[in-house]
């Protein structure tokens, strides 16, 4: 996408979800992560880190909250309004949420970015474009998960001294200070996926593409794939956990069903939907 | 076309004379810049590639994972020479395609940059690079005559061919070998040894119903927990599993339990027979499994006498009663928090009754599995195996000794003088990626290759699915030209000692190519010797099961001896497992320190845990420093107090406070194991890593606890919501949507 295609279709790329938006779209990239299997060990972050080429900063920057983990791994403890029963101990243990950008498909940190670095791609994913972005950080501060990440310095000073710099994945750059960085739910995974797909003169496949972070996941609690492909086992998920994009609010027919996404009444239409933890009562 | 072709060629070919690093040509040396006016290294051109290489494309090489001794299978990335990311081997029979964060972060260990690169030995008190031949000379002169039984090894746990040689080298050299690993399962294998006849029985998480946990992290550091992992996620899918732990910190396993119980440490046994109790008189249990004896001893376990000892509730006691009776088959396991007692042994008896009174055994726990070659099986650690090498090293028993996956410098308690002792022994050759605490007392360093730069073989303690040999062989090129296989050190050993039968063979690799040829020709599935050699390394393991003998179900002895409290010191010690940095040996991994524990969620740091009661009663807040004292030695260190940690407890992580081992992991946080008390388990002869007795005082000193996100809450917010398990198996149960 070039920048003359932004400036000159400026109107159309503030149109919301509800609009229909302005894409044909080829896929639609989407996760499903089920907390119900999900155990919280972190397994998916530093595979991320491993993949991804994330600069590890170091306790004071870590403390600042200038950590590079494009997906963190929050953790909660039960509240009694929530229906724990906590007087003495997290007896219902704790719940965890592994977050990582929801790839939104209505962005609340395209429209405020001054250069168009952020921008929809027609694969559905919230692209960050890190050579055109000017580090204004109005995204980040946009964003309602606190899921983009700033490089405040030139990490790749520190972060890997030599030889451990030999791991860095050729396939992605390595970022510099004055840029900001988020998840791309690997996109450059997608994009092998996609030359493979054409050179094969076949269209791209469910199982074709998966993040690292779901690639590692001890108990695949994380399924990545087309939400475009209703075949594909992500697109089952949502179908039958009756979550539909485009809607600020689910009206599911079973009210039972976990499927949820994160502060979805935003109507930033993520694109991660979440299966409730579980609980004996 | 063909003049860009031209073009393109030349253009490359100046490339790779001019300032373009040779490393991103050949992929596998150090990257070094040539020039045409130095000219000091053979230019590699792109055009004639090595073998498999393309430049661009990424090929997948199998091997096995040595971050801890859980051998999963793992497939490396290798693209123009260098390794980039491992990921589960998806036909591996232990993990398949899952891998955990120290498995991640592996990568993090082979490019490290505090890898020692040259052979190294101590002269004027400094340790000083010198040359192999050199070091060759030293052994056959300080090591090669030492006289039976004045020698020895310690290693952690060892297995496949490593362990054979290693055995062969103890027979000719007549010395002794200690394995030993500060995280074990020492007293839960003698228990199974003793109850069921097999030290290692399969469990099964997914067929059971109800699991009940004393202190086993199996989703975190138990066994094989990338296994177990893969387990609860089908335990939990369908007519969903229920998980009840019940430990004195909450573990990461605990932190995904239905129903999460903080005992008294030390009276877990006891609570198992008052689970039983109610099970055999007000759910009417069949306990014929038990003998009228033991039937006696549970008798005397009232409600209230139990609520007494373990301070855990009568409901909840009657209420984990319920869920194994109402939701059977059950599992019941125990681990660390129950077994690190002066009776730990008991504790994990009376948790076995549990199974045998349930009827699990041959249900949800079955024979092992295991090879079929016995010497070839894991030598699991103990930490006996510490405390039995600290005595001979103390009375003067060895002239040498051989160090080799174990930093025991770090993780012996203070008690045991362990440090002191070892300048006793005059020449200790430590084999080692890092300079460890160990390491640094070495009078002889052998730098070992990472596991992806070497042949090895490899057999998991704990094997899931079948007995397998797990193969690992380089991905990529030695990134050390000095550095050695520990199997080729060891080869070279034998063949300096001319023990007979190793002679022929130029190095590991090719000893490892002899012995599966030798290999029985049923697990070759009609193969040639050099497609089965070829297949093997595709797949990452050979499969050669040996089919274990039926499990027995004899219940020893369940006599509770219930420990009194030292006064003076009030508080438990829990040394508890920080996942990312097992025993300590991650911790110099930048990946795994800045990823945050995952139930404290503290990062780069040690931390003290305390329940909010306790904090209150001393006065502090988190990010307090308080003070932890045990007889043995104390430790400052900041709070981070929660709901999920026994009042009167105080956990704090081990692993970290490392005086050495490089840049990410010296001087960060504290080492809890030097303040072990000497206490030992009664009947194993185990550290009894959980019966420290210690006080604690505030200090006044405060700063803000390393820990990752400001609300412990969602305020409301519905981040992560919760259902319950009857609404989940009304509206998924039978079917696995995810």
């Amino acid at each position: 996408m070039s920048l003359k295609n932004v400036l000159e279709n400026w109107s159309n790329y503030r149109k919301g979800a509800e609009e229909g938006g302005h894409h044909t779209y080829e896929h639609m990239w989407g996760m499903a992560i089920d907390l119900n299997k999900c155990t919280g060990c972190n397994a998916c972050s530093v595979a991320c880190y491993a993949e991804n080429n994330l600069a590890t900063v170091g306790k004071d920057r870590m403390m600042k909250h200038q950590g590079m983990h494009w997906l963190r791994m929050e953790r909660y403890w039960d509240e009694p309004d929530l229906g724990g029963d906590d007087n003495e101990f997290q007896v219902r243990g704790g719940s965890v949420l592994p977050m990582m950008c929801q790839q939104c498909n209505s962005a609340t940190c395209e429209p405020v970015c001054p250069v168009a670095a952020t921008y929809h791609t027609p694969d559905g994913l919230n692209a960050q474009v890190y050579n055109r972005c000017i580090g204004s950080r109005y995204c980040s501060n946009n964003c309602p998960y606190r899921l983009r990440y700033f490089n405040f310095y030139s990490y790749y000073e520190e972060s890997w001294p030599a030889p451990l710099h030999m791991q860095l994945n050729p396939d992605l750059s390595v970022r510099d200070k004055g840029v900001m960085e988020k998840c791309t739910f690997c996109v450059q995974r997608i994009r092998t996926a996609k030359d493979t797909a054409q050179r094969e003169e076949r269209v791209v496949k469910d199982g074709d593409v998966i993040t690292a972070c779901a690639q590692t996941c001890p108990t695949q609690a994380i399924i990545f794939g087309d939400l475009l492909d209703k075949t594909s086992k992500v697109s089952k998920v949502w179908e039958s956990q009756q979550v539909v994009l485009g809607k600020a609010k689910q009206s599911k027919e079973n009210k039972e069903l976990r499927g949820y996404r994160v502060l979805e009444g935003l109507n930033t239409d993520p694109k991660v939907l979440y299966l409730d933890r579980v609980r004996e009562a | 076309m063909s003049g860009n072709d031209i073009n393109r060629r030349d253009f490359l070919k100046y490339m790779g004379l001019g300032g373009v690093s040779a490393a991103a040509l050949s992929g596998c040396d150090m990257p070094t810049t040539v020039t045409l006016e130095e000219g000091k290294e053979t230019v590699v051109s792109y055009l004639a590639p090595e073998e498999y290489v393309i430049p661009g494309i990424g090929v997948w090489y199998a091997s096995t994972c040595q971050q801890c001794p859980s051998a999963c299978g793992v497939h490396g990335r290798v693209r123009e020479g260098r390794l980039l990311k491992v990921e589960g081997n998806p036909d591996s029979p232990i993990n398949g395609v899952g891998l955990c964060q120290m498995g991640q972060a592996s990568v993090q260990t082979h490019y490290n940059p505090d890898r020692i690169t040259q052979p190294m030995v101590r002269q004027g008190g400094d340790l000083v690079p010198v040359s192999w031949d050199e070091v060759w000379k030293l052994m056959q002169e300080k090591a090669s005559n030492v006289a039976p039984g004045r020698s020895a090894w310690f290693t952690g746990t060892v297995s496949g061919h490593q362990s054979v040689l290693l055995a062969e080298l103890k027979t000719a050299w007549g010395g002794d070998h200690f394995t030993y690993e500060a995280i074990n399962n020492a007293v839960g294998e003698a228990v199974n040894k003793e109850v069921l006849g097999d030290a290692m029985p399969s469990y099964h998480i997914a067929k059971a119903k109800t699991v009940l946990s004393f202190g086993a992290d199996f989703l975190g550091t138990w066994l094989s927990p990338v296994h177990f992992s893969q387990e609860y996620a089908e335990f939990r899918s369908g007519d969903r599993g229920v998980l009840i732990q019940v430990e004195p910190k909450m573990s990461m396993t605990g932190m995904n339990a239905d129903l999460w119980v903080a005992a008294r440490p030390g009276t877990e046994g006891v609570l198992a027979l008052g689970i039983a109790n109610v099970l055999l008189t007000k759910h009417q249990l069949d306990g014929a499994s038990l003998s009228v004896a033991q039937r006696d001893v549970i008798a005397q376990y009232s409600a209230e006498k139990v609520t007494e000892i373990t301070g855990v509730a009568g409901e909840t006691v009657s209420r984990i009663a319920a869920y194994l009776k109402e939701r059977s088959p059950s599992v019941v396991l125990s681990g660390a928090s129950a077994h690190g007692h002066v009776n730990g042994y008991q504790n994990a008896m009376a948790i076995m009754m549990l199974n045998v009174l349930l009827g699990n055994i041959g249900k949800t726990i079955e024979a092992s599995n295991s090879v079929m070659f016995d010497e070839l099986r894991a030598r699991t650690g103990s930490s006996r195996a510490l405390l039995d090498f600290t005595k001979a090293v103390g009375d003067g028993q060895y002239d040498v000794v051989f160090f080799q996956g174990a930093n025991p410098v770090y993780s012996a308690p203070n008690h045991l003088a362990l440090s002191e002792k070892l300048s006793k022994v005059p020449f200790k050759v430590v084999f080692s990626m890092f300079m460890d605490e160990t390491t640094m007392v070495a009078d002889v360093v052998l730098p070992l290759s990472s596991s992806y730069e070497e042949w090895a073989t490899h057999v998991a303690p704990y094997q899931p699915k079948g007995g397998a040999i797990s193969m690992s062989q380089p991905v990529m090129k030695q990134l050390y030209p000095e550095t050695r296989a520990f199997g080729d050190l060891l080869l070279g050993m034998l063949k300096h000692r001319g023990v007979e039968g190793y002679a022929d063979f130029d190095d590991y690799y090719a000893y490892l190519r002899g012995v599966l040829k030798s290999l029985p020709a049923s697990l070759k599935d009609g193969k040639s010797d050099d497609v089965f050699w070829a297949d093997t390394l595709q797949r990452g393991f050979i499969k050669a099961s040996a089919s274990g003998s039926a499990l027995t179900a004899v219940v020893g002895d369940i006599t509770q001896v219930s420990q009194k409290p030292a006064t003076d010191y009030p508080m438990h010690l829990v040394p508890s497992i920080h996942q990312n940095m097992w025993d300590g040996r991650n911790a110099n991994l930048p990946w795994l320190q800045e990823a945050p524990d995952q139930v404290s969620k503290v990062f780069w740091d040690s931390w003290a845990e305390l329940h909010p009661k306790t904090a209150d009663k001393l006065g502090v807040k988190e990010g307090d420093f308080i003070r932890v004292e045990s007889a043995q030695g104390a430790v400052e260190v900041q709070v981070y107090i929660f709901k999920g940690v026994h009042p009167d407890v105080v956990a704090i992580p081990m692993g970290q406070g490392h005086e050495a081992y490089g840049r990410y992991a010296k001087g960060v946080g504290v080492n809890v194991l030097k303040m072990l008390s000497p206490a030992i388990e009664e009947k194993s002869g185990e550290i009894a890593a959980y019966a420290t007795q210690v006080r604690i005082s505030k200090t006044g000193k405060h700063a803000k606890l390393a820990r990752l996100g400001g609300s412990e809450y969602q305020m409301g917010r519905k981040l992560v919501a919760t259902v319950a398990a009857d609404v989940f198996r009304r509206t998924e149960g039978g079917s696995d949507v995810a």
